[in-house]
């Protein structure tokens, strides 16, 4: 399914709303502590600059998803209006104040096949997803970004499964090695399971906002969100990734394993949060962050964060980096297999885990 | 056409020298065992053959039919010829065992061509019932979470897959149930032939018992101190290394 241009979706509040925002907001600075280690002065305020200029040039493509999808519809924007983000609020209001495209997807029921939705784009698209999984819908969604010369995509994504949905987003960015992109998420599960998986490969610069909120409406009904990540850094490659978990209520489960191997010059800052909220008790928690550090001029920032507000938690956070096991590799080495492709293999191994946890393996 | 190994001098890196000159020829079809105490440097002495990084050569040669096999890096040695079945295989979590053999058998075609996937794996299937290993083992990562005797098995079906010319097998018998040191042993017995040759490292005769050893050695704090036929692990069953530690205090 392709989805025409359709810009003229706005009605006069929203914009309206966008305009304030638009204005209250500041571009991120370094004294911004989200941007910590992200090199705001440059990346940001280039985003910002490309932004404000963006020809929301891009196609928008959705397969296997029958009559559950739809373009981006001027009621949808109320949700974006809601959008959280982390220390990107001005981007957050270029990007209402720009809106045009993307998908929506409202999946009711389980779905065999992946659905894929598809932004390309040459120029600066700034697309919206949202993803509605009512009661009893069961999907594996991919959502292919893709990239071309110095072109740019900064998507807001909202996610939102009810009622003992079982929905896997898997968001694969791939770049020109020149291209940028930033992903502003909101996850919310009520009720219902979310597992959220992230690949990046060959952009300049990258950014990820995830925030994923677990609740429920019945004190014991289980709710859970898992997020991955599982990525492969070489060049100059920046990849920053900020993700807040949040936990509302108690009995519930969030889990969070972001994975990268970093090579050459490539550098990969990981800043995870998770808040357990008052009254939130026996909410099982877990964020680890963990680093393959390939080359001496590669860099990693890992950042874990812990906020608890309420008893009877279990929660906890970790973050490692290291070399490549020695062991390892000459084991391969000594079966005969080339010194580069032992390392790819060793590598990719490195980040299985994540993938295959995200796939329920 | 032999390995040999000539007055060989090696150390940990910046560390102990650990072998002390050893000379050794091990001539193709042949089967010689290496013994000796707990660390005299028996691992040491394969894992230099190999390449290992912990390791440097301070004197001596090695040739593998004729090639110095110390000018090659590790990968140029298995291709040339040469395995080891450690003393302690490695773990390697997130690449599954077909896929880890399928790269180091890719790597021995020439250029361009392409590994037979179906032919691979017929293989393979049929070289783990030998083993009377589980095919389950094929999707599973490398080594990670094998029981010790699981371990010893992969790397003796590695050795079968990739069928080497020279085979060090490096206490592949520790970790091994009796049942399992049958068929590893009938395995290596196999595979003898008139083009290939083994250095068995044992601390046991069961082993040598079933693959039967043309030529023992003592390795003994760096260096081999003697050599004979199997009636030297008959002595050493019954004395102990007693008599090599005298013999160097003497
Ligand atoms: N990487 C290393 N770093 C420090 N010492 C080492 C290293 N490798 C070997 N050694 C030392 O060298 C000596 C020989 O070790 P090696 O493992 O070769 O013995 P071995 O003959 O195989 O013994 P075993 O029968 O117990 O397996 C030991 O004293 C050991 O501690
Ligand atoms: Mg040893």
């Amino acid at each position: 399914m392709d989805f025409p241009d359709t810009t003229d979706l706005s009605t006069a509040l929203e914009m309206a709303q966008a305009e304030q925002r638009l204005a209250a907001a500041e571009t991120p600075t370094r004294l911004c502590e989200d941007w910590r280690f992200g090199r705001p002065h440059k990346y940001a305020a280039e985003l910002v600059a490309l932004m404000e200029q963006a020809d929301n040039r891009g196609s928008v493509t959705v397969t296997g998803a029958d009559d559950a999808a739809d373009a981006i519809d001027k009621d949808d924007r109320a949700e974006e209006l809601l959008l959280h983000t982390i220390g990107s609020d001005k981007i957050l209001a270029l990007h209402l104040a720009h809106f045009g495209k993307g998908a929506v997807l409202f999946l009711e029921k389980e779905y065999s096949a992946p659905i894929t939705i598809t932004y390309e784009t040459d120029g600066v698209f700034l697309p919206t997803t949202l993803i509605i999984a009512a009661p009893g819908a069961k999907a594996h969604i991919i959502e292919k970004h893709v990239t071309h010369g110095a072109g740019a995509i900064v998507c807001t994504r909202l996610i939102h499964a009810e009622g003992g949905a079982d929905i896997a987003v898997e968001l694969e960015e791939g770049g020109s090695g020149e291209s940028r992109a930033m992903n502003i998420t909101n996850i919310r599960s009520v009720d219902a399971t979310v597992r959220h998986l992230t690949r990046h490969s060959k952009h300049a610069w990258a950014r990820e906002e995830t925030i994923a909120e677990v609740l429920h409406s019945e004190p014991d009904s289980p709710a859970d969100i898992q997020l991955y990540s599982a990525n492969r850094l070489g060049g100059h490659e920046v990849l920053d990734q900020h993700t807040h978990q949040i936990h509302d209520v108690g009995h519930s489960t969030s889990n969070l394993l972001y994975k990268n191997v970093a090579d050459e010059h490539a550098t990969a800052t990981f800043a995870g949060n998770i808040r357990v909220e008052q009254g939130a008790h026996h909410t099982d928690a877990y964020q680890a962050n963990r680093n393959m550090l390939l080359s001496e001029d590669a860099t990693v920032h890992s950042l874990p964060g812990l906020e608890i507000l309420a008893d009877h938690v279990r929660c906890s956070h970790g973050s490692a980096s290291a070399p490549m096991d020695e062991e390892e590799l000459f084991y391969l080495l000594s079966r005969g297999i080339p010194r580069h492709e032992a390392q790819v293999l060793v590598a990719d191994g490195f980040l299985t885990d994540a993938i295959a946890k995200f796939r329920g393996e | 056409m032999s390995l040999i190994i000539k007055d060989l001098h090696a150390r940990v890196k910046d560390g102990a020298t650990i072998l002390n000159g050893i000379t050794l020829e091990i001539p193709k079809g042949e089967v010689h065992a290496i013994m000796g105490p707990n660390g005299s440097g028996k691992s040491t002495l394969s894992k230099v053959l190999c390449g290992h990084p912990d390791y440097e050569v301070i004197s001596g040669t090695a040739e593998l039919d004729g090639q110095d096999i110390f000018s090659m890096s590790v990968d140029e040695r298995s291709r040339a010829g040469l395995f080891l079945a450690f003393q302690y295989p490695v773990e390697v979590p997130g690449v599954t065992n077909a896929n880890f053999l399928r790269a180091a058998l890719q790597a021995r075609l020439p250029k361009g061509e392409e590994l037979d996937a179906v032919a691979f794996y017929k293989q393979l299937r049929g070289r783990m019932k030998e083993l009377g290993m589980d095919t389950k083992f094929t999707s599973r990562d490398v080594n990670a979470g094998f029981s010790g005797g699981e371990k010893k098995r992969n790397d003796i079906l590695q050795m079968m897959m990739l069928e080497p010319s020279y085979a060090i097998l490096d206490e592949t018998d520790s970790g091994l149930d009796v049942d399992a040191l049958r068929i590893v042993s009938d395995g290596v017995n196999a595979m003898r032939a008139p083009f290939r040759s083994f250095m068995v490292i044992t601390h046991y005769k069961r082993l040598l018992d079933y693959i039967r050893p043309d030529v023992v050695h003592i390795l003994y704090k760096g260096q081999i101190v003697r050599t004979g036929d199997f009636s030297l692990v008959d002595y050493i069953e019954e004395h102990g290394f007693d008599f090599v530690k005298n013999a160097e205090e003497a």
